[in-house]
């Protein structure tokens, strides 16, 4: 490959790409059709059919009931449709960041020149 | 005849979107962000675009990795206010023009640019959030609608592999021909969107890099090809996946003249993205906006 280095992508880094595309496409799926007002109703209601009906597999349920968003990022989610799930889970976006970078909301913030989010 | 006569830089968080909903123009944290804005509305208002090319990516919202198009253009000749998980912007429609576009998609795929072409594409953050900022009001005067027509150019940025900055910059120069391609009386403006530096996840999630985005704002004005011979992996490194779509960018620029009048420069990043906003005209129009040229810090 010309573009991209794989082996030489800066720590923390995960890109959608191959494998890991491939490996999170359910869960991107499942995360995705969270536009549907419907799903986030379902979700609420029962969120183990939900994930039965997307066939989400036993190692990525353990990480979405613990709000693991760094392990569910390692096995393919794309933070774009993973924040729809992270923010029905009542984590924004400097929480679930927060929380990937190993650090609580306000540690993460006191590095901010801004407070809010 | 067509012709291009400007083009615009903007972020397009949606945080950006929330404040304006919220009419929130003066929040401290975000003033020198938002009064960024302010040379742009003016420079608009006074030029009155026909049309806008909007180069934006979409955020897996009208599209999904089960097809993911390299470069989707709206052709239609009104644009859908996209449901991202949390109920549609309180905006009206995005105009269109039709003819216009139909007319790009033939000459970009003519000149070799292979698009995939939607008749309905609703448009999310990437596409709102800057023209909410750009021509600001629709939030609480819907009826107001749009005074320039936008044609929606989504770009995968998501997915990898995603198209070089060498693509990118031949995709302006693409847009430039086609534009002057189009037989009427037609003044158009380029609006290149995202970034600038930042990454939304991994252990990385809240890399910035100012210094990166000042050159990368340098540079865009007076040496742009240097940033298309970059490779992608540069990007990344720099400017963190997330923030590799400052890409999108270089095709904004490619659509001008080599030279350029900045008439407009801004930066603040003061969470977790570096936002910038930058404003070219092209030289040979007589200026119009008293604010002369600055680097704002």
């Amino acid at each position: 490959m010309h573009e991209l280095d794989p082996d030489t992508l800066p720590a923390g880094t995960y890109l959608n790409t191959g494998d890991a595309a491939r490996q999170g496409y359910r869960l991107n799926r499942f995360c995705y059709d969270l536009r549907d007002p419907a799903n986030r109703a379902a979700w609420q209601h029962d969120p183990e059919a939900l994930l039965d009906r997307y066939a989400i597999d036993e190692a990525d349920r353990a990480l979405i009931r613990a709000h693991d968003w760094l392990g569910l990022v390692r096995r393919g989610a794309n933070v774009f449709p993973l924040l729809r799930l992270s923010q029905l889970c009542g984590f924004g976006l400097a929480g679930t960041g927060a929380q990937m970078r190993g650090q609580t909301l306000e540690e993460y913030l006191s590095t901010r020149q801004a407070r809010t989010s | 005849m067509a012709r291009i006569i400007g083009g615009l830089g903007s972020p397009h968080a949606p945080s950006i979107g929330a404040l304006i909903d919220a009419g929130d123009w003066d929040h401290p944290d975000w003033l020198p962000l938002m009064q960024g804005y302010r040379p742009m509305q003016r420079w608009l208002a006074a030029r009155r675009p026909d049309a806008a090319i909007l180069i934006y990516n979409d955020h897996v919202t009208s599209f999904f990795f089960d097809r993911y198009p390299t470069f989707a253009l709206g052709v239609a000749a009104e644009h859908p206010i996209a449901d991202e998980g949390f109920g549609p912007r309180p905006l009206p429609p995005v105009r269109g023009d039709a003819d216009f576009a139909w007319h790009m998609a033939h000459a970009l795929v003519e000149d070799g640019f292979d698009i995939t072409v939607c008749q309905e594409m609703p448009l999310d953050h990437g596409a709102l959030t800057p023209i909410s900022a750009l021509w600001p009001g629709r939030e609480v005067q819907p009826e107001l609608g749009w005074p320039t027509a936008i044609l929606p150019l989504a770009v995968n940025v998501l997915q990898f592999p995603i198209p070089t900055p060498r693509r990118l910059w031949q995709l302006g120069g693409a847009l430039r021909r086609a534009v002057e391609a189009y037989p009427r009386d037609y003044d158009v403006v380029v609006l290149g969107t995202g970034g600038l530096s930042h990454q939304l996840h991994g252990e990385r999630f809240g890399f910035k890099n100012e210094a990166w985005d000042q050159e990368f704002l340098d540079r865009l004005e007076h040496d742009p090809q240097s940033l298309a011979a970059l490779r992608v992996q540069d990007y990344v490194e720099r400017s963190g996946v997330e923030g590799a779509e400052e890409i999108m960018w270089l095709a904004m620029r490619a659509a001008l003249p080599e030279r350029v009048r900045r008439v407009h420069r801004n930066y603040h990043g003061p969470l977790h993205t570096g936002f910038a906003q930058i404003l070219f005209e092209d030289p040979s129009l007589a200026p119009i906006l008293d604010t002369p040229p600055r680097v704002a810090q």
